[in-house]
């Protein structure tokens, strides 16, 4: 038999391994805004198992009977918290990932970073920051990508 | 003492208000923010001399810590939340057809600023560094172009991933101490958590709220919103919002975290900042991204000064950081008309004089040319370096002295193109009235920092021996638990 704890802490150690990994390694947008989610939701689920214990009953007195083991409710009251934040920032997230898209026509996270040092690039009136140390076969190949 | 919360919730209320009187009077609700801002900076000011020596917590809804929430105001958190009315104020959005929502954004970032510099708890500084953070990505897209709405998304999935970093952390020093108060972590901290659970949570901590710190590795962010946003916008998160960032880091170091690795993970990571800021700043071809790389570098030298052990390092840190604090917004509001290339730039001295002037003045403060106060804050952080005699620590001397020539270098040549006589009559567009008077009075400020700098220093020295006490805090918030 598994202890419960441990499937817990490792779930919440998992998705915050998850959500790292679909950060720093995905190249698409929502990917990576998922992978936001999920870590945020294993810090959650950490933060919730802080004070977990084994069978501990709600903290709630019913007909003046008190419970031998309470969990502790401020970290759920925290989470839950947290959770709102970080729902009201994934929305804001996804609908600015839109725009991109609209703007772009692209949600390639690399992609879209090209796109923007080239706008920035443009209102400055500058070449891009890299293109005079590229090898001419890569600037070329840049030139044809940005017209 | 009970207006301290007034710091937070006038700003707050006016700003969820704003809509609403506007639709009584466009007039009333255009001066309704800046003058509230008045109003805060007004109370803020008149607690200053109350407070003194002594440090006030307050309860709020009267309930005790650690189930209570309390606000605690030393002199150190009273200037951040001071700087803060104060640097919204001076920084104020400008007229465009969105004024209403930026103001909105605007009076809430002062609310949620002076609550995460007051707070004295864990988890209240978690919700108010969300709050920033939530405002500023619509203070930054206000310019609704492709680049900026990119620039947004980036920036907040690097600061989502440093919140749930930070709020990680959190739970494990939940985990081992049962508590989010700071004075009362402080009491616990030196037997629950000084072990590897506890540096976890700090490094875990330091990532996170690094994040609007330009901390090293979790900077990216920084040359593109500094060069898509509003300037005003950019001088208001490089000058004020990074430091409420590092005030909450001292804090935890100070009370929490105070162990020689903590200070050697922070070190490190300062000196990293210096030396890629720097060199990214050097190599720079735009006056806003040179301007953003830039205080990537004088924010890591703040972050070697914080890691110096004890008082000296909360005194050093604090210099850099409040001169860094006037300087930083002022090139930001000389950037609204000097975007764009530095080639461009050549001749601007005739179109603007007293703007070129100026930027001669900052940037010699910055560098740390002596009579200007910018030379007297290095020159505390790099006595104190050497006086530590540990390789590391004078690895740290040596970078920012690096640091400090390449400064020299870029910010003169820019400087020195000013004067050139340009044969294109392509100058840059001369500064408005607003932005240069702005200007200009932050640059008064170095000024009179300069003649004033020893009475300066005696009180930069106060207020840096009372937030390096952990005994008072301790005894301020919560009189009767003291060991």
């Amino acid at each position: 038999m598994l202890d419960t704890g441990l499937v817990l802490y490792s779930g919440a150690f998992g998705l915050i391994l998850i959500g790292i990994a679909g950060i720093v390694l995905s190249s698409h947008l929502v990917r990576i805004i998922f992978g936001v989610a999920l870590l945020e939701a294993g810090a959650n689920l950490l933060l919730l198992l802080a004070t977990w214990h084994e069978g501990a009953a709600a903290p709630i007195i019913v007909a003046g009977r008190v419970p031998d083991r309470m969990a502790d409710p401020v970290p759920q009251a925290l989470v839950l918290t947290a959770i709102v934040i970080g729902v009201g920032i994934l929305a804001l997230a996804l609908s600015l990932a839109l725009r991109v898209q609209r703007a772009y026509g692209t949600l390639d996270m690399h992609e879209v970073r090209r796109r923007m040092e080239q706008d920035i690039a443009g209102e400055a009136g500058i070449d891009l920051p890299s293109s005079s140390h590229a090898p001419a076969a890569v600037q070329t190949a840049r030139q044809e990508g940005g017209a | 003492m009970n207006q301290l919360a007034l710091l937070v919730a006038l700003p707050l209320i006016t700003a969820f208000l704003l809509p609403v009187v506007n639709r009584v009077s466009t007039l009333a609700a255009r001066w309704v923010g800046p003058l509230v801002l008045l109003l805060t900076s007004a109370i803020g000011i008149s607690l200053w001399p109350q407070l003194g020596d002594s440090a006030v917590a307050v309860e709020l809804g009267g309930f005790r810590p650690p189930l209570g929430i309390s606000l605690y105001a030393d002199r150190m958190a009273l200037l951040f939340a001071l700087a803060t009315s104060i640097g919204t104020l001076l920084l104020w959005p400008s007229r465009g057809e969105e004024w209403l929502r930026q103001s909105t954004l605007a009076l809430i970032l002062a609310a949620s600023g002076s609550g995460l510099a007051l707070s004295g708890d864990l988890f209240n500084i978690y919700v108010f560094y969300e709050l920033v953070a939530v405002v500023s990505y619509g203070l930054i897209a206000a310019r609704s172009s492709a680049g900026s709405f990119a620039a947004t998304l980036r920036y907040l999935i690097v600061s989502s991933f440093g919140a749930a970093l930070a709020l990680t952390g959190i739970a494990l020093v939940y985990q081992a101490t049962g508590t989010l108060n700071l004075a009362q972590l402080s009491r616990l901290a030196p037997t629950h958590l000084n072990n590897l659970q506890g540096l976890s949570a700090f490094v875990l901590m330091l990532i996170g709220f690094g994040v609007k710190a330009e901390l090293f590795p979790v900077n990216t962010w920084v040359p593109e919103v500094y060069a898509t946003a509003p300037t005003r916008v950019s001088g208001l998160l490089a000058g004020v919002v990074s430091k409420l960032a590092l005030l909450i880091i001292v804090r935890l170091l100070v009370l929490v975290f105070n162990q020689p690795e903590a200070l050697t993970v922070m070190l490190v990571l300062g000196m990293l900042g210096v030396v890629t800021g720097e060199l990214a700043a050097w190599r720079a071809r735009d006056f806003n991204r040179m301007i953003a790389y830039s205080s990537i570098g004088q924010l890591g030298i703040m972050f070697i000064a914080f890691s110096i052990p004890g008082e000296a390092g909360v005194f050093a840190g604090l210099a850099v950081a409040l001169h860094h604090l006037v300087v930083k917004p002022a090139m930001f509001l000389l950037a609204e008309r000097w975007q764009g290339s530095l080639h461009r730039l050549a001749g601007a001295a005739r179109t603007s004089p007293l703007g070129a002037a100026l930027f001669v003045l900052l940037a010699l403060s910055l560098i740390g040319v002596p009579p200007l106060p910018g030379f007297w804050a290095k020159l505390l952080v790099m006595v104190n370096l050497m006086a530590q005699e540990n390789t590391l620590y004078m690895a740290g001397a040596w970078v920012i002295m690096g640091g400090a020539a390449l400064e020299a270098n870029y910010l003169f040549r820019v400087a020195s193109s000013f004067y050139h006589r340009s044969d294109e009559q392509s100058s840059p567009a001369a500064h408005r009235t607003r932005d240069l008077a702005t200007a200009s009075l932050l640059g008064a400020g170095l000024l009179a920092g300069a003649v004033l700098i020893m009475p300066l220093a005696d009180e930069i020295e106060g207020i840096a021996s009372q937030a390096a006490s952990k005994n008072r805090y301790v005894q301020t918030v919560n009189p009767e638990v003291l060991p």
